[in-house]
This record gives structure tokens, C-alpha cells and sequence, in this order.
């Protein structure tokens, strides 16, 4: 399934929006996590824009597709996404880290659109498998579950538990996507702690693998087609998606001193000048600036 | 399996087990997850009536938790099952972050708690779970002290919205209650009214806090005893008024003092009216291998060691006057 020019360009605006409001929101937060935020801005776009069966008027709808965000340290993204897509108003994402405002991490008892509650590395992934594991006893086979992990989080041992339990009980309703981003907290992830062979292992685990540049949003959406519609064959998929830490802003890039820090307001309004003349937009700077 | 005691009570887990599999067949919506241990924690019983609503997870407690979490998100009340060590040792953040944080519909019970476990030694002895589960918001923490408050709390665990803690121990208890007893959150038992020193106890200890009673009734000294259940909430009302009568008071669990049920009548007590008062329990050590009785001997947890801490606590008393 391709995408026609028009969809691809209103998608990569989305995911030009997505990487512009992750900023402005953690610079007025004071606090975030630039480089996982701006590295998934693509899949965000494509998923709550193109992939996901979701109503912002039914947060609640039974029927509709399920996004864990396992790698909750780059809710910015998600944040962003559902102010977007009308889960609430562009504006509450400027209470991002505030009191009573957004969650600095996830807390789905607080931000509607939110399917689960996290920050604690490693742990989404098993909360998707369960989801997924009671939607097939509900017998609701169109609802498909969908899961970020990231790739420095892939070094805990409870994604692994998650991974060989999902594939023993042939939970092809679940399909994660890994943001590869290469880079973790303190440094590279190969330096860190090595993953690979990452294509092998999830193989090894009994998964569909799929792996493709987590930028182009015309492979994110044709195999998040394929991962919907033609693969489910017993197992669960996995979308390895490659990325860039910190994509849109050179300083950002594969930084890992951009893994948790908030630049100040006159660094975000160059950070995103630089930004907007890369996406081919208008030249904009921080919105908020001069407040 | 070797279920009961002499007089042929079953063991708690075993009213656990049994009582799971009868709520299931009124409850289409409750799951059991386990961890390889469902003929010990008797969840077994839960898997041969409802195979298809029994989830194997192999050794892996913390996907164990985040799949329990998933199961709730998808609207099952699941019952996630392995030894309370593991749920606080292995698993705690799982259990914090992706089920207590969203106040999850989802009930926990730590089997193999305390000191009886089969001579299995400190890796699965718990002692620290009371304190824990007390200090994560939105949990709600019991203890049961015979079968029918086992069943009366499992009722009202099942009609709790949101994450329940509750401890259930591989011993037989003789009968407290009758068998139309019920639980409520926040709620303790006055069994038996004394003037003398209140002796408070939780899960199995309470049936020692009444076997002190009587060896102290032996000596003159008239204790009254408080069974509380529920631990969080814990019914500070009824534990004020108690020991504004006596002066004094005995703790009594089957687990760590430090930061465990002691301590939560210690809180309230400091807090509110402090009068002296002794903790038994597990004193800040590790759990040695051993024959149950032998075990209870050594830590000083047998009736025998709660009535000598009331005599002293009734001595602080009369030392301040």
C-alpha cells in the first residue's frame, strides 16, 4: 500500500509538528527528553495519523486500537500526538512537567489518550502482551496493540520475558516498533551495552521481524500494513525501525547529552528555526520566547 | 498434598485456592496468572475448573506484573500469583508503577508468607512484603487470620476497585470467625474486651495473640485482643480506643517489625495517643531453614513471647505512673 504524495506530505507535517511542539514543551517545562522524542516523530505521525483505529470523542471506545508507549521518557512525542490528533488542546502541552499538568514520564489516569502508566524502562512491553492476550479472549480481533519500545531499554531483562511470552502464546494481534535510535542516557547504545544481533534475537524469540528507516514515513506506513494485514500468522511482529537520536536539530543528533536535558529558551528558538528551514516551513522560533 | 493440620483444618492457601476457584464460576471476568507455582500457591484449583482463563507465565514475575496490568486495561479483574518474596523482591516496580500508579483492577495475593515455607530459608521466607505494599499509594494491604476472614476478604477484595495486596500463608488456623463473617477495609475485630494491655494482631497472629490471652488470663492479667485484617487502611479508631482503656500494647505479625504492621499501630499511636508498647515479629534478620514450630520458637514469635512482651509493656506502664 503506497501512499500518494498528499498523504506523505500531510504526514511529514505531523511529524514536523510533533517534533516542534516536543520542544517547545520541554523547554517550557524545564525538563524532557529531546533526542527519544525527536527520534520517533515520524512513527508517532504515521501511527496517530494513518495506522491507529482511535476517536478522540470515544477515548473509551471499546473497538479501538491500543498504543503503549513502553519508552514513557519520550512522552513529548505521544503528548504532542494526541494534542494533535484531539485528544486534548494543543495548549495543555505547556503544563508539561507542571503541577497538575502533564506527567513528566505517563500517568493515564491524568492525560486522556493515554492506555497506560510508566517511566520505569523495560516495562511496557508486558503490558502490551496482557493487553493483547485479553483482547483475543474478548474476541475483538480487529483491535490490534501497538508498542514502542526503544533500543537502550531492549538491555532489560523484562522486555525479554515479554518478547518469549508474547511469541509462546502466538499474540500476532501485537505489533511493537522499536525506535532504534542508537543512542542511550550516558552514551552509544553498542557502548553501553550491546543488543545486536537485534534481527536475530527477536527471530530467536519466535517473532515477524520487519526493519525498516524510522523516518520515512512511507516505509512506516506500508509495513505497518504488512505488520496489520498480511503478516499475522501466529506470531507477534516487531518493526525494527532505524532512527536517529535527536533527529531534526544537528546539535541533537545522536547526542547522547540530549538524552535528558532542556535547552533554554534562546537555544530552542535556534533549535527550532534551525528546524522549520529543514522541514522546508516558514522560519520559526520558540513561541514562547519572549514571555 | 499435605494440607492440614491435626485436627484437619486445611492450610490457608488451600482456602485460597478453593475459594478463587468458586469465585471464577461466578465471576467470568477473573483470570489467574502464575509463575510455575500453581500447585503450591493452589491456584491449581483456579486452572483445572478454567483452563482457558489461567495464564502460564513461566519464571518471570515481572512480565507476570505487566501482564496482569494489560489483562486489567483490557477489563478482567486478573489475579497475578507467586510467593510473596517475589512480589516484593523480584517484582515490586512492576507492581508499583504499572498497576498501583493507574490504580489497576487487579488483586495480589503473596502466598508463603512469614516464616512457614516448607524449610525453603531466606530466599523465600518474606518478611519485608507488609512493609512495602503499606508505602505504595493506592494499595490497599490485608492479612486474614483464619478461613472464614480469608474468604470474607477475597469477597470484598473482588468488590474493591483497584489493587489489592493480601497475604495468605501455607499454615492451618483454627476458626475465629464464624462462617458469615465479612470484611471491610478499615475495619478491626474486638475479640475479646481486657483492661489490662491490648494485644494487636494480623494474619496468623492473632490466633497466637488469643492463645497470650489466655496463658496471661492464667496469671491475673486480663488482655484484650484486636484482630486487624486490613492493614491499609488500619482502623485507627478502634485501635485509639483500645488502648485508651488498656495503656498498652502488643503487635503481633508474621513479618519484619521494621516498617510492617508494628509499625503501623506504632504511627498511629505516636501520632495520636502514645502509651508503651512491644512488637513481635521478625527482628530485622534473615529467615533461617527449619521446621515451622522450630522457626516460630526461635524468633520469638509463639504465644508464649507475646504474653512475656504484654508483661513487659504493662510494666513501661505502671514504670511511668
Amino acid at each position: 500500500m503506497q501512499l500518494n504524495s498528499e498523504q506523505i506530505a500531510f504526514l511529514e507535517d505531523r511529524a514536523y509538528q510533533i517534533r516542534r511542539l516536543s520542544l517547545e514543551m520541554i523547554t517550557c517545562g524545564e525538563w524532557g527528553h529531546p533526542g527519544g522524542s525527536l527520534s520517533m516523530a515520524e512513527i508517532m505521525a504515521v501511527l496517530y495519523f494513518h495506522v491507529l483505529r482511535v476517536d478522540p470523542k470515544r477515548p473509551d471506545w471499546p473497538e479501538r486500537d491500543r498504543f503503549i508507549l513502553s519508552k514513557a521518557h519520550s512522552s513529548p512525542a505521544l503528548y504532542a500526538a494526541l494534542a494533535l490528533r484531539g485528544f486534548f488542546p494543543v495548549d495543555d502541552l505547556y503544563c508539561y512537567c507542571q503541577l497538575n499538568g502533564l506527567e513528566g514520564h505517563t500517568d493515564m489516569r491524568r492525560t486522556v489518550g493515554l492506555e497506560s502508566s510508566g517511566g520505569s524502562l523495560g516495562m511496557g512491553l508486558s503490558i502490551a502482551v496482557g493487553l493483547a492476550w485479553g483482547l483475543r479472549l474478548r474476541e475483538i480481533p480487529k483491535v490490534r496493540v501497538y508498542c514502542v519500545i526503544g533500543d537502550g531499554e531492549s538491555t532489560a531483562g523484562n522486555i525479554w520475558e515479554a518478547a518469549m511470552s508474547a511469541a509462546h502464546y502466538h499474540l500476532d494481534n501485537l505489533i511493537t516498533i522499536m525506535d532504534y535510535n542508537k543512542v542511550m542516557a550516558k552514551g552509544f547504545v553498542w557502548e553501553e551495552m550491546g543488543i545486536e544481533p537485534v534481527r536475530q534475537k527477536w527471530e530467536a524469540f519466535g517473532w515477524d521481524v520487519l526493519e525498516i528507516d524510522g523516518h520515512d514515513i512511507q516505509e512506516i506506513a506500508g509495513s505497518s500494513y504488512k505488520a496489520r494485514w498480511v503478516l499475522p500468522r501466529g506470531k507477534p511482529i516487531i518493526i525494527i525501525a532505524h532512527t536517529v537520536k535527536g533527529r531534526g536539530v544537528e546539535d541533537t543528533e545522536f547526542n547522547y547529552k540530549w538524552h535528558t536535558q532542556h535547552p533554554t529558551p534562546q537555544e530552542a528558538d535556534a533549535m527550532l528555526r534551525e528546524l522549520s528551514i529543514r522541514c522546508g516551513k516558514p522560519e520559526e522560533g520558540y513561541s514562547r520566547y519572549h514571555e | 498434598m499435605s494440607d492440614s493440620n491435626e485436627n484437619g483444618t486445611p492450610q490457608m492457601r488451600e482456602i485460597f485456592g478453593l475459594t478463587l476457584a468458586e469465585m471464577g464460576e461466578e465471576h467470568e471476568d477473573i483470570l489467574v496468572v502464575d509463575a510455575d507455582l500453581h500447585t503450591s500457591t493452589r491456584i491449581a484449583h483456579f486452572k483445572e475448573k478454567f483452563p482457558q482463563r489461567f495464564i502460564q507465565v513461566g519464571i518471570a514475575e515481572q512480565n507476570l506484573f505487566g501482564i496482569a496490568a494489560g489483562l486489567a486495561l483490557a477489563g478482567f479483574t486478573p489475579f497475578p500469583c507467586t510467593f510473596a518474596s517475589f512480589v516484593s523482591r523480584k517484582a515490586v516496580d512492576q507492581f508499583a508503577l504499572s498497576i498501583c500508579f493507574p490504580a489497576l483492577n487487579v488483586k495480589v495475593p503473596g502466598s508463603y508468607v512469614g516464616l512457614p515455607t516448607s524449610k525453603a530459608g531466606a530466599s523465600h521466607n518474606s518478611f519485608e512484603d507488609i512493609a512495602y505494599m503499606r508505602t505504595i499509594p493506592n494499595l490497599r494491604v490485608a492479612a486474614p487470620g483464619d478461613p472464614a476472614d480469608m474468604r470474607a476478604v477475597m469477597k470484598t477484595a473482588y468488590e474493591t476497585e483497584g489493587p489489592v495486596y493480601f497475604r495468605v500463608v501455607r499454615y492451618s488456623l483454627p476458626d475465629i470467625f464464624k462462617s458469615d463473617h465479612t470484611f471491610e477495609w478499615g475495619k478491626g475485630e474486638l475479640l475479646k474486651k481486657g483492661t489490662d494491655v491490648t494485644l494487636f494482631g494480623t494474619g496468623m497472629m492473632t490466633d497466637r495473640c488469643i492463645k497470650a490471652a489466655k496463658l496471661l488470663e492464667a496469671e491475673g492479667i486480663d488482655a484484650e485482643v484486636v484482630h486487624l485484617a486490613s492493614i491499609k487502611p488500619i482502623d485507627q479508631d478502634l485501635i485509639i480506643d483500645s488502648v485508651t482503656r488498656t495503656g498498652c500494647a502488643v503487635t503481633a505479625e508474621n513479618a519484619s517489625i521494621i516498617a510492617g504492621f508494628g509499625a503501623a499501630v506504632a504511627e498511629i499511636l505516636v501520632e495520636h495517643y502514645p502509651v508503651p508498647m512491644k512488637r513481635i515479629g521478625v527482628q530485622d534478620q534473615w529467615i533461617d531453614s527449619g521446621e515451622i514450630e522450630e522457626l516460630f520458637a526461635h524468633y520469638r514469635m509463639q504465644p508464649e513471647d507475646i504474653a512475656a512482651a504484654a508483661k513487659q509493656a504493662i510494666a513501661m506502664k505502671k514504670g511511668r505512673k
